[in-house]
């Protein structure tokens, strides 16, 4: 849990707040409690990262809303709903709203631990695409303008000499463009250029 | 042993109905303005079936033997008897898919499909019989049509006014509620009434045309409208003996009876559909109640599941979180929260079992008469003790006398609900001089109120309108489901309960005052 992963409890009931925050810190999680949806929305940070256990059916806005005003808000904070109703509809509301576990109450144990494994897996797998994706931009705007055009072509399936018909400049000197720039991209073929094109 | 005896009293009340209204009959014959010894019949053979018919043929022969004397030739009269008794099967036969045994005859649909096949039933018969005397030569010439007339007039509002009599007493749930109305002080004011209502339509109103005879609207109306179909029979059968007795004693001729009667009928069908409507009224509102608790009784179970899903959701983590500690031999301030943790709520559960079987342990609605003040004395109780240790003013006005017909146990439990919130209220609000009042006034139209007053911070009109939903609650581990079972319970007593919008907490229970025992319904 080094990886600087929260699980954010969010529940009306100061009981099983209470334990649920001791059960999740005995097994090192780190924690943040709230006692309404109103107040984790107040606090809350684009940069907060880990999982949400979220409870349905509070004073005020409810579980299902918090969810929703979160997607709105561009978050990416994986949800686990937690409710003591467990009926069709509600769930349905939740998985389309990107839950990642609808647990039941009283919860079972394993589940739960479970399910913020899964959310925490599912928050360093956008975690890392996110990364991934923020290199390729750095990597693409070392490209000077001449070579963008080249890769695009490249990508397209282009050959050299149709290039450079297109380009107006000699088939040798796409060939120089195109080694420099797949040096750039550290790609070794034009099968890896491809790929990373399409992030 | 038992059929025989009741076929015998059967014949027995036949030919003395018979006799008895054998009134201003049409040259001498079987023909009189008032003839309720078929309504007899039809009642013994829909209650006795196809063994019934011998009998009623027994009867109807007997009957003219004894009632008019066999005249000369007796083959004559008996044939016209006869076909007189045939008729009667025949309708019978009509009514018997109309009434099941159990109907009372007290809905609109089911008066319609019996009265529809009586009176036309009665006029064919009319002139089956009538035809038939003609042929035998019995009937002088001339007198067909008059005696046609006559004849179904007579049977016609024999039956329609005296069947649903007989009907009702032929059947057990008929007689309880025959006898219920009978004994209710009520039916003595309008009887009363009806006699008042007699004499002045045939004293004061004399010859002039019955001008006064709508008087006896009066007492047909208000004993269906308060009693149902069983005030209809009751004020229909006096008001039809009424008329008898007056007409005999007056000595009115054939034809004006014939008219009264007429007139009769048209009163008694009012007074059935009156108490038809009354009793179906009823009948709907009694549902309704039902609907209402058993919607209760739904809201209840979502509730437990959802006050007891808290604390065994606490519960189980506490536990997980003792067993982990336990597998890493730790043992200090962290097992003990585990620990202390899983008592308490495992309290907290028991809390809201005990809170629930209030509820579920008044079960089924008992009313009984009770008086407000013992209500409210009972449910102030605790709180005056709760009131010492906390040091929180609490007032209990002067009940005034007033009697309730309600479960007192279900009242109990409303009001206790509305006092612990009220002390709730005030208990966070951290004002001084925290203050909770009841109090109780009588209200016009036979109505009490009873406000439960705090010091608190009051409604919103938000929490006005959602406090009654289940779930709905302003704490965060209350019971969001009492006030919702309370005001079931208030509209079970006829009642209702509400909330007010102001600036502290008000809350109000309105509930009707019943001085004497109302009539069963159904």
């Amino acid at each position: 849990m080094t990886d600087n992963l929260t699980v954010f409890i969010v529940d009306d009931d100061p009981a099983v707040r209470d334990a649920l925050g001791l059960l999740l810190g005995i097994h090192d999680y780190r924690l943040a409690v709230f006692a309404d949806a109103d107040s984790f929305l107040k606090a809350f940070k684009p940069h907060w990262h880990g999982c949400l256990l979220l409870d349905i059916r509070m004073p005020g806005m409810d579980g299902l809303t918090l969810q929703k005003r979160l997607l709105e808000l561009g978050s990416d904070l994986p949800v686990v709903i937690m409710t003591g109703h467990g009926d069709v509809d509600s769930a349905r509301e939740a998985f389309r709203a990107l839950a990642v576990d609808f647990l039941e109450k009283p919860l079972d144990e394993s589940r739960l631990l479970a399910a913020i494994s899964e959310a925490f897996a599912r928050q360093r797998k956008i975690a890392d695409a996110a990364l991934n994706r923020d290199q390729v931009q750095r990597l693409l705007d070392g490209l000077t303008q001449r070579e963008k055009e080249v890769m695009e072509r490249v990508v397209a399936g282009r050959h050299n000499r149709e290039i450079a018909a297109e380009l107006a400049i000699s088939p040798r000197t796409v060939e120089v463009h195109k080694a420099r720039m797949m040096d750039k991209l550290g790609v070794g073929s034009v099968a890896e250029l491809v790929r990373l094109s399409l992030g | 042993m038992h059929k025989h005896l009741l076929s015998l009293g059967f014949i027995g009340l036949y030919i003395a109905l018979d006799a008895a209204s054998f009134i201003h009959p049409l040259h001498g014959l079987n023909i009189t303005p008032w003839n309720p010894a078929p309504a007899l019949g039809l009642v013994y053979l829909l209650r006795q079936g196809t063994t019934a018919r011998p009998v009623l043929v027994l009867a109807v022969l007997l009957s003219e033997y004894l009632v008019r004397g066999v005249p000369f030739p007796w083959w004559n009269s008996l044939l016209s008897a006869l076909i007189l008794a045939v008729g009667y099967l025949l309708l019978s036969e009509a009514l018997r898919r109309r009434m099941s045994p159990t109907t009372l005859l007290d809905d609109r649909a089911a008066l319609l499909g019996w009265m529809v096949p009586v009176v036309l039933g009665t006029l064919l018969n009319s002139v089956v019989y009538l035809t038939s005397l003609h042929l035998l030569g019995l009937l002088p010439s001339g007198g067909w049509l008059t005696g046609v007339l006559q004849f179904w007039v007579g049977d016609a509002v024999g039956i329609t006014v005296a069947m649903p009599l007989f009907w009702w007493l032929s059947g057990e749930r008929g007689r309880l509620a025959l006898g219920s109305a009978l004994l209710c002080w009520e039916t003595l004011g309008y009887s009363l009434l009806g006699l008042l209502a007699l004499g002045i339509a045939f004293g004061l109103g004399g010859d002039g045309g019955f001008k006064l005879f709508y008087f006896l609207f009066l007492p047909i109306v208000w004993a269906s409208a308060r009693q149902g179909m069983a005030g209809a029979i009751v004020s229909a059968t006096l008001l039809q003996v009424g008329v008898i007795a007056a007409v005999q004693v007056l000595d009115f001729s054939a034809v004006t009876v014939a008219e009264l009667q007429m007139l009769a009928v048209v009163m008694a069908l009012i007074g059935f559909f009156i108490g038809g409507v009354v009793d179906e009224q009823r009948r709907t509102s009694g549902e309704l109640r039902q609907t209402l608790r058993l919607a209760a009784a739904g809201e209840m179970a979502g509730a437990l599941a959802h006050e007891l899903n808290q604390p065994l959701t606490a519960m189980g983590a506490y536990a997980s979180a003792y067993d982990a500690l336990q597998a890493r031999g730790e043992t200090g301030a962290r097992l003990d929260a585990a620990i202390n943790g899983m008592r308490a709520e495992a309290r907290r559960a028991g809390d809201v079992v005990r809170r629930l079987r209030d509820f579920f342990r008044t079960g089924a609605t008992k009313l009984e008469m009770v008086a407000l003040r013992q209500i409210i004395e009972a449910a102030a109780e605790h709180y005056k003790t709760k009131a010492q240790q906390t040091e929180i003013q609490f007032l209990v006005a002067e009940v005034p006398e007033i009697m309730l017909l309600a479960d007192q146990l279900q009242l109990e439990v409303v009001l206790r609900n509305l006092l612990s919130n009220a002390f709730e209220a005030v208990a966070v609000a951290d004002v001084t001089g925290r203050q909770v009042s009841i109090h109780a006034e009588r209200l016009p139209g036979e109505r009490v109120i009873i406000c439960v007053e705090d010091s608190g911070a009051g409604l919103t009109s938000q929490d006005a309108e959602r406090a009654f939903e289940s779930f709905y609650s302003s704490k965060s581990s209350g019971m969001g489901l009492g006030l919702v079972i309370s005001r079931a319970i208030a509209e079970t007593h006829g009642g209702s309960l509400w909330g007010e919008v102001a600036d502290h907490g008000v809350f109000k229970l309105v509930l009707p005052i019943q001085e004497s025992p109302k009539t069963p319904t159904s």
